[in-house]
């Protein structure tokens, strides 16, 4: 297969050239340690996540408000929430918006009664009120898995004691041992990192740790970003070898051997896909080892993503170079299109906070994708499930691109 | 005689706006160095590109060892080596790296290719410098390799387009003698270059190309003979008692039509002066005369070129 050894021979040329490899290694890992130096967070070191200011606004009466209060103030958690308590509840959500809590969790008056079934087992429906910090990331995460798992054992309490018919007031003895082991089960599972957060981040806006609800790790947005924006650049600077190709005449003499055009064009652009696939595969090897990046769970999400990823930006390479008037107009589209996908895909900042035509123009580009799928996995450490979009839009820029482009080298190669 | 391994037939190629190739014909030998002459911009490598299957031609065809160019590609690309004008060579990767590559791109593979590099090094010149990147070697050494690629495949045909351009003597010495020792061993070469002397040199047989045409073809002195010019000869001559009687019995010589005393030296003009040259010398020596030098200039391309375009061949 004549198509991979020119592919080969791309990569290698690739990798001896000190100039490709600064490019393609040393920045990238350079600005990442540069940005991992300004959050202070250099070598993976987490800074735990502590006190985080909460107001508890207990309306209620009965035992299941003061259950909330219990768990909440149980000393397993006293490291990580700093609990007040208030009665207003407008008060303390004025106080969220300037920015001096994160959370105000308000429990309504009469909660207990409602939900506690009477001597005739009626019980109705009531519902403790979260109110989160839209700014923070991930200290509303962890309060409200906290407050839901409060309430999930309550329900199974509640709804052992109705099993058993017990009346109302047989309810508080249960109630009892069963919170004051939350507590302690919150907190341990908060030591361990197995603190399951994944259902309140369905219901959350704001990108947010699933790791141990106790860190905001800055690599695991920065080097899939810088990976990706270097990626971009290291895969135009690849297809526009066909070009510099053309120029030394080698392209020439590849085309007066036996060797079918569509081989060649293909062999050139598996040269730049190969090369990509390593470059990518590299950072993602050295970030873990240099910054301690975690790359998330699913390794074959990774894999699906990554590969697909350097489809779509060397085959979005491929066509650019195909559809210049020459190989200076090819480095200058390039250069221009890696800078605009960079900073409009969320290489450098998220992308979350993008509405109306920017976010429209961010979803055209193939960073903007490749991101979405990478921070699924690495800051959301969602599976394959989480990036289906992504790797779906990816494959379809990759296979467009690819198609166009070897047709348009078709085109102008053979005269 | 007649066993062309090339026909090209009328080729032509036109782009937008120039008329690059103008309905060149020719045919070469099976077994001899055909030169295409012609200086920059004449068409030479277009038309090589043609024979190459790199550039379709927008007219005529070419039949090389039986197959058409223009239909049966594939089988002319097996029986043709190219050794293009630039260095067409990847400079990051070593000579043998290359010759490898190249090989492969040929179909070439296993104990057979890593055989046929170690030839073409030798041939080259280069088995010592083989690991060396190409980057790191001199104008004539990337030459060498230019030329081993286009052997790998042992083609029956070698295309060399100004194999030699911008190199020192040494090298283009070398080179002129690979061409010569390849011919030897059965190669036909097809060779172009604006250098008079190489042509003159490598080849029986020249085509001049000037303007995209095929200006004139035929063996060196079929050649200069379209000049219509005589060789001239010069004589160093003593001691001659009549000088005008000598110059009236050389005129009346046949072949010589001219005849003038330059100081010391006469000078000639005569068609095939060296046929004359035994008359000639008894002319002197029974005026009286000794001979002391003689230099024959025949006709040169240079002057054929002149003759048919009114430019010199070099500018
Ligand atoms: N791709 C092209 N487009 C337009 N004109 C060309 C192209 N290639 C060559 N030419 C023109 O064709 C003529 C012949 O060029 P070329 O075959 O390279 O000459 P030579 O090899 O004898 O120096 C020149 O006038 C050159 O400018
Ligand atoms: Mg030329």
């Amino acid at each position: 297969m004549k198509a991979l050894q020119i592919a080969v021979k791309d990569t290698l040329t690739r990798f001896r050239d000190w100039k490709a490899l600064a490019g393609m290694f040393a920045a990238p890992l350079i600005i990442s340690a540069m940005i991992g130096l300004a959050f202070g967070d250099l070598g993976g070191d987490e800074t735990p996540i502590e006190n985080i200011p909460v107001v508890l606004v207990n309306l209620d009466a009965g035992e299941l408000g003061q259950a909330y209060e219990d768990v909440l103030t149980s000393p397993d958690l006293a490291d990580l929430i700093a609990l007040e308590t208030m009665q207003d509840p407008q008060a303390a959500k004025a106080r969220i918006e300037a920015g001096e809590l994160r959370a105000v969790i308000v429990i309504p008056a009469g909660f207990s009664e409602t939900v506690i079934p009477d001597s005739q087992g009626n019980s109705g429906q009531a519902n403790v009120e979260l109110y989160t910090d839209p700014t923070a990331e991930i200290s509303p995460v962890i309060v409200r898995s906290i407050v839901e798992r409060i309430t999930a054992a309550i329900n199974s309490t509640l709804l052992a004691g109705q099993v058993a018919g017990q009346q109302a007031a047989g309810y508080a003895p249960l109630l009892g041992p069963a919170m004051g082991q939350l507590g302690a089960a919150i907190g341990a599972e908060l030591q361990s990192g197995n603190l399951n957060l994944q259902e309140s981040l369905l219901d959350l806006e704001v990108v947010s740790t699933g790791e141990t609800g106790e860190s905001f790790d800055p690599f695991a947005f920065f080097i899939p970003g810088m990976a990706v924006f270097f990626l971009m650049f290291s895969m135009f600077e690849g297809s526009r070898s066909i070009l510099q190709e053309e120029r030394h005449w080698t392209l020439q003499r590849l085309m007066s051997t036996p060797t079918p055009t569509w081989e060649i064009i293909l062999g050139k652009m598996g040269g730049t896909f190969l090369t990509g696939l390593l470059q990518f595969t590299i950072l993602m090897l050295s970030s873990t080892y240099l910054f301690g990046v975690s790359w998330g769970t699913s390794i074959l999400g990774l894999a699906i993503l990554v590969v697909l990823t350097v489809f779509a930006a060397s085959g979005l390479g491929a066509m650019l170079t195909a559809f210049s008037r020459n190989e200076n107009q090819a480095g200058v589209v390039g250069s221009a299109v890696s800078l605009v996908f960079g900073a409009l895909g969320g290489s450098f900042f998220p992308t979350d906070g993008l509405t109306g035509i920017i976010n429209i123009a961010s979803k055209l580009t193939v960073n903007r994708w490749a991101m979405d799928g990478f921070l699924a996995l690495t800051v959301n450490r969602g599976g394959l499930a989480d990036i289906q979009t992504s790797i779906l839009v990816l494959a379809v820029i990759g296979s467009v691109t690819f198609v166009l482009a070897t047709l348009a080298f078709q085109k102008r190669f053979v005269k | 005689m007649s066993n062309p391994i090339l026909q090209a037939q009328n080729l032509h190629k036109r782009y937008e706006k120039v008329h690059a190739v103008q309905g060149i014909s020719f045919d070469i030998q099976q077994g001899e160095i055909f030169s295409l002459l012609g200086p920059n911009g004449a068409g030479k490598t277009t038309t090589i590109s043609m024979l190459s299957c790199l550039l379709s031609a927008t007219e005529g065809d070419a039949v090389i060892d039986g197959h058409s160019v223009g239909t049966q590609a594939d089988a002319v690309k097996r029986v043709i080596g190219v050794v293009p004008q630039e260095i067409a060579l990847y400079p990051d990767l070593t000579a043998r790296e290359n010759l490898m590559f190249w090989g492969k791109m040929y179909s070439l593979s296993g104990a057979h290719l890593k055989q046929r590099v170690a030839e073409t090094l030798e041939i080259a010149g280069l088995s010592d410098r083989a690991n060396e990147k190409v980057e790191t070697y001199s104008g004539g050494m990337k030459r060498r390799i230019n030329i081993a690629v286009g052997l790998l495949h042992e083609p029956k045909v070698l295309f060399m387009d100004e194999p030699t351009v911008g190199i020192d003597p040494q090298s283009r010495r070398r080179i002129l003698d690979t061409v010569l020792e390849l011919n030897q061993r059965g190669l036909t070469v097809l060779y172009t270059t604006h250098y008079m002397e190489e042509a003159a040199e490598l080849s029986r047989r020249i085509g001049i190309v000037d303007h995209g045409k095929l200006i004139a073809l035929g063996t060196q002195d079929e050649l200069t003979k379209l000049v219509g010019e005589r060789d001239t000869v010069r004589i160093g001559i003593s001691s001659v008692n009549d000088t005008d009687a000598l110059l009236a019995a050389l005129t009346k010589l046949s072949g010589v039509d001219h005849a003038a005393l330059e100081e010391d030296e006469l000078v000639l003009q005569a068609t095939n002066a060296n046929a004359h040259l035994s008359q000639i010398i008894g002319a002197i020596g029974a005026a009286g005369g000794q001979v002391k030098s003689i230099k024959v200039a025949e006709p040169n391309l240079e002057a054929v070129f002149l003759h048919l375009t009114g430019r010199a061949l070099r500018d």
